[in-house]
């Protein structure tokens, strides 16, 4: 099984219950359909990052939030990044929810899982030409992690003119859209920190069904 | 300036953005307010593009609609005013106030996704964009440039918002991707078409890529575009350095490459990011002088959606005749139910089964058509992507589907009758459409093929007054009932000839009127269908789900040579086996709709050995289906609703909620429920008898939230268990909640939210009923969602899962009530 494959599979509340066959079968077609029918895309641009206190300034953008200053602590350069899997998977789901709801449900975790990991091919691609300058990158953290606030999605999409380069939106209360979308600051230093936990460990709420290391 | 486009080369101006960068706009700052605080500044960048030879210069505000633009210190109007008013100031510095030099107000896009991508409604969107044209209009904008859009949607509102708000002439251009895709989807072929149909003076291509890139583009665009044709590239593709964003392409280059487009087809060109006043210079010097290549009309019949285009050319294609009530009692049902499910699947599986447009009638005689309309408009349009047929009577009904549809649609129809041409024509005028001519008029159905093919000219003649071209009317000669008309066949396939040679338009039939009365239909219809489409027969309005019809379409494809190595027969019938006896019901059609996994596995075992307990609890959904439909001979529908479907559920419900079965597999057990129930529906109305429903229950993603998968998830397993659910879909306002809870006296109510920031939502909605209804339940659920936080909030019940909100719905309905 794929990496992809078990990521949907978990977000699809397996846990360490083997799946059976036939939903593994329909997780493979919605993840082979899903990857055909949609086009990814993403943008990313670089600023200079100041930071006093648990405030960080990018231009005329102010982020008070005492996570993100963590998670940015020494870096003086921040990427910020978008990404989305665009409206096709969208409207594949839309379109499942009328007919199938099982497929609705197993697209949306296999969209989940394919974004995900293309968000790390492209930080992947950011980390390397990054390397080239001898600078390294933190984790992504994206609004609406720890106390980084959601509202902070306007000014994030508004400098990537998100919408016109990607496609990417979000409505009056912050949710992007297309819904399969990431958007993220990214720390850029100048030293390499060891031991950034990635992804799902990282998150504080350890009673989570979907937790990856969950006992 | 209306006289001047398309004859001679027009120049517009550059960039704007990256010039204010440089001059200090900061990041997230807003352009548009630079056109009060920084007057000076742009005024100047203005009448530089007059100097370097602009003949259109675009006004900074871009952004500055009431949905983008939110500043403290200036109004959208000031900004509008003062930035036209610096256009013309810059103008009139540069010695350019001859008549021949233009200020337009550029609009761009809205910074939103339209629904159902995003939670902006065209409505919200058609007036920040009116709001946005009159401002402009009144403060003097010689035309409206639309630019920088990704969506078909968008750009139809800015469209029709400009022209319908002001009188001057519209532009609208769009960025396309390399691909010649739009972000939302779209082709150049729809987009052209829809735009053509409403009206543009002038459309294209900007932003995205460079000349170079946009050169292929530009040919397609050319190939179907019969207005002149805007080209504004960027300096090349934009690349990253020292953490800024610059274009490489300089001006003595992007001027060779914009000589090249101009010989291509390009009639006004100018250029987008990255390109300076000097690029505008070096362009004007190399292109003044040069002749365009004056655009032609086209005269390909094109319908489009928001994400393809249908062409109606020489090879046939299908128009899916199911969603219509006429003679369909089910459909009926559903749509006095509202069960806009339904109405979906309808089109859903035409698709799968070979349609390439759908036709939409939702006329009844009980209900409100031009609200139906629009709604199941809406909604096909948000799960498929084939074009529309709008097809209905009703004047409002046709005009809010043709205002709301996303794309150009196909319209049913307008007859020689000067009452209906009268009503239909202006309509297709404003919003464009391909229309269905009926050959007849105040004295009725000619009898001969002249007299139709007579009717048809009448109807060509009438349009172009209004200014439709024929390549816009689709005529039907109509299929006559061969046993009422013994010469019926022979008159309709001698018309359809005569009509395609004398006008060059394209036909359309509904063609299974021909077997009406006779037994065994349609081997009447697909011989008739065949013989059609070698008369010339350009759509046929067909059920795409019959197996003759397909088989005589596929076939005749394959026989003209219109699919290629007969590929698309093969795919559909490789596998195809004579029926033998033992193959009942499923008919082949070509693809069976995925059952993922599903069907694989029941095919392992012998169909004797399976009950329909067994194919639930399995989540086998077809052999479901059939499964319910024979034992429906010999049971009565609510005996095995009660014997098999129910405890199939609970089973499958235990093992869910033990932890040994989950969430997908529970699902596949609702779907193919689902389908036996569906079944077990058609066969009680037969028969009359009224199901009881559990009650009605309510269910809604709060306002504010657009994630509405496990609000789907609860509807299933309810309606499975025979609730009588009321979705008010996702984003939906409290009051719109309250007024339905109060309307239909509900009971329970189930809400859904996914984020922290929805929840208030999902707060102020049950405080809003607890006031007007407090005899109701609410129960909720959601990510963010638990006990604690439920309690906070003041709900009846937290359901951590979708068993749990079945359970309670029981709970609370069935309570004092006799169970059944």
């Amino acid at each position: 099984m794929n990496r992809k494959i078990r990521e949907a599979v978990r977000y699809l509340g397996y846990g360490r219950h083997a799946i059976d066959e036939q939903t593994l079968a329909l997780v493979e077609s919605s993840m082979e359909e899903l990857s055909s029918g949609v086009r990814e895309r993403f943008i990313y641009r670089i600023f200079e990052l100041s930071q006093e206190g648990e405030t960080l300034k990018i231009g005329d953008w102010e982020i008070k939030s005492r996570s993100l200053s963590k998670n940015m602590k020494g870096c003086r350069q921040a990427a910020v990044f978008a990404a989305t899997l665009g409206p096709e998977a969208d409207q594949m789901i839309r379109r499942a929810s009328v007919t199938e709801m099982a497929k609705a449900v197993v697209l949306q975790a296999c969209a989940a899982a394919l974004l995900e990991e293309y968000c790390d091919s492209c930080q992947d691609r950011i980390a390397q030409e990054m390397a080239e300058e001898g600078k390294y990158l933190r984790p992504r953290f994206s609004p609406g992690y720890g106390d980084f606030d959601i509202c902070h999605q306007e000014m994030l999409l508004k400098i990537l003119q998100a919408d016109k380069t990607i496609g990417l939106t979000m409505t009056k209360s912050f949710m992007l859209t297309p819904t399969k979308s990431v958007t993220a600051l990214i720390g850029i230093s100048m030293e390499q920190t060891p031991c950034h936990r990635q992804g799902c460990e990282v998150c504080e709420k350890t009673d989570c069904a979907y937790r990856r290391d969950s006992k | 300036m209306r006289e001047r486009l398309g004859k001679e080369l027009l120049f517009l101006d550059g960039g704007m953005g990256t010039l204010l960068q440089e001059r200090g706009l900061k990041p997230g700052e807003l352009p548009e307010t630079w056109n009060l605080k920084r007057k000076e500044e742009i005024i100047e960048i203005h009448r530089q593009y007059y100097e370097a030879g602009s003949d259109i210069v675009l006004s900074n505000t871009f952004g500055a609609n009431a949905l983008k633009f939110h500043d403290e210190d200036c109004s959208l109007r000031e900004i509008i005013f003062a930035a036209v008013d610096n256009v013309k100031t810059a103008r009139a510095l540069a010695g350019k106030d001859d008549g021949r030099h233009y200020a337009a107000l550029d609009i761009g896009p809205t910074g939103k996704l339209l629904e159902p991508m995003g939670d902006l409604s065209f409505d919200e969107a058609y007036e920040a964009f009116a709001q946005a044209a009159r401002y402009g209009a009144e403060a003097g904008a010689d035309l409206i440039h639309i630019e920088t859009m990704s969506d078909t949607y968008e750009v139809k509102a800015a469209v029709l918002a400009a022209k319908e708000q002001t009188g001057i002439p519209v532009f609208a251009t769009l960025i396309f991707d390399e691909r010649g895709k739009l972000l939302t989807g779209g082709d150049v072929t729809g987009t052209v078409a829809m735009l053509e149909g409403l009206g543009v003076d002038a459309l294209g291509i900007n932003c995205g890529l460079g000349p170079e890139q946009m050169l292929p583009i530009l040919k397609e665009i050319c190939r179907h575009a019969s207005v002149p044709v805007i080209v504004k590239p960027n300096a090349g593709l934009p690349k990253q350095r020292d953490g800024k964003t610059c274009y490489d392409v300089t001006p003595e280059i992007f001027a060779g490459w914009m000589k090249q487009l101009v010989e291509t087809g390009a009639c006004i060109i100018g250029g987008c990011c990255g390109t300076t006043p000097a690029h505008i210079r070096a362009m004007t010097k190399a292109c003044r002088g040069m002749q365009i290549q004056v655009p032609t009309e086209k005269t390909e019949t094109i319908v489009s959606s928001y994400g393809q285009a249908v062409v109606l050319g020489d090879c046939p294609v299908i128009i899916g005749e199911r969603i219509n009530p006429t003679g369909k009692k089910r459909f009926k049902q559903a749509l006095k139910e509202h069960d806009i499910d339904y109405i979906l699947k309808e089109g859903i599986c035409q698709q799968e089964q070979g349609a390439h447009i759908l036709d939409v009638n939702v006329g009844l005689p009980d209900i409100d058509e031009p609200a139906m309309m629009e709604e199941v408009v809406k909604e096909l349009q948000g799960i498929t992507s084939l074009p529309l047929q709008i097809d209905t009577v009703d004047q409002r009904a046709m005009e809010r589907a043709m205002r709301i549809y996303n794309g150009k649609p196909m319209v049913n129809s307008v007859s020689g009758k000067q009452e209906s041409m009268a009503m239909v024509f202006p309509l297709v005028k404003k919003y464009g459409g391909v229309v269905i001519g009926l050959a007849l008029d105040e004295n009725g159905i000619p009898k001969t093929a002249e007299g139709r093919v007579e009717v048809a000219g009448k109807i060509i003649r009438e349009a172009a007054k209004y200014g439709i071209r024929p390549k816009d009317i689709v005529i039907d000669v109509l299929t006559m009932t061969i046993s009422s008309e013994p010469e019926g066949a022979i008159t309709v396939l001698q018309a359809l000839e005569m009509v395609r040679k004398k006008y060059h338009v394209r036909t359309v039939l509904g063609v299974s009127n021909i077997s009406f009365g006779l037994p065994y239909r349609p081997a009447v219809n697909s011989v008739f269908y065949a013989l059609a489409m070698q008369k010339g027969l350009t759509a046929g309005i067909i059920n795409p789900g019959s197996e003759e019809m397909m088989k005589a379409y596929r076939s005749y494809l394959a026989l003209m040579n219109f699919d290629k190595n007969c590929e698309a027969y093969i795919a559909a019938y490789a596998d195809y086996k004579p029926a033998g006896p033992a193959r009942t019901g499923s008919p082949a059609s070509g693809k069976t709709d995925s059952a993922g996994g599903a069907s694989g596995t029941g095919n392992d075992r012998k169909t004797g050995e399976m009950d329909l307990r067994y194919t639930i609890e399995r989540g086998l959904k077809e052999e479901s289906g059939r499964l319910a439909k024979a034992l429906a001979e010999t049971e009565e529908p609510l005996s095995i609703i009660n014997q098999h479907l129910i405890p199939a559920l609970d089973t499958v419900g235990k093992r869910f909620e033990q932890g040994t079965l989950f969430l997908p597999q529970l699902l596949m057990s609702a779907d193919a429920a689902k389908e036996a129930f569906a079944v077990l529906k058609d066969t009680m109305e037969q028969s009359g008898i009224v199901q009881e429903k559990n009650g009605k229950i309510i269910l809604a993603t709060v306002k504010g939230d657009i994630h509405d998968i496990g609000k789907n998830i609860v509807k299933v397993l309810l309606e499975n268990y025979g609730f009588d659910v009321i979705d008010l879909g996702k984003d939906v306002d409290p009051e719109r909640i309250v007024e339905t809870a109060v309307k239909e006296d509900i009971r329970l109510v189930g809400l859904s939210a996914l984020m922290t920031t929805t929840v208030v939502n999902m707060e102020e909605t049950i405080r809003l009923l607890r006031k007007e209804k407090p005899d109701c339940q609410v129960m909720v659920g959601g990510a963010v969602l638990n006990q604690e936080y439920a309690d906070m909030i003041g709900a009846d019940f937290y359901g951590k899962d979708a068993m749990q909100s079945v359970h309670f719905a029981q709970k609370v309905l069935h309570s004092g009530e006799k169970e059944s």
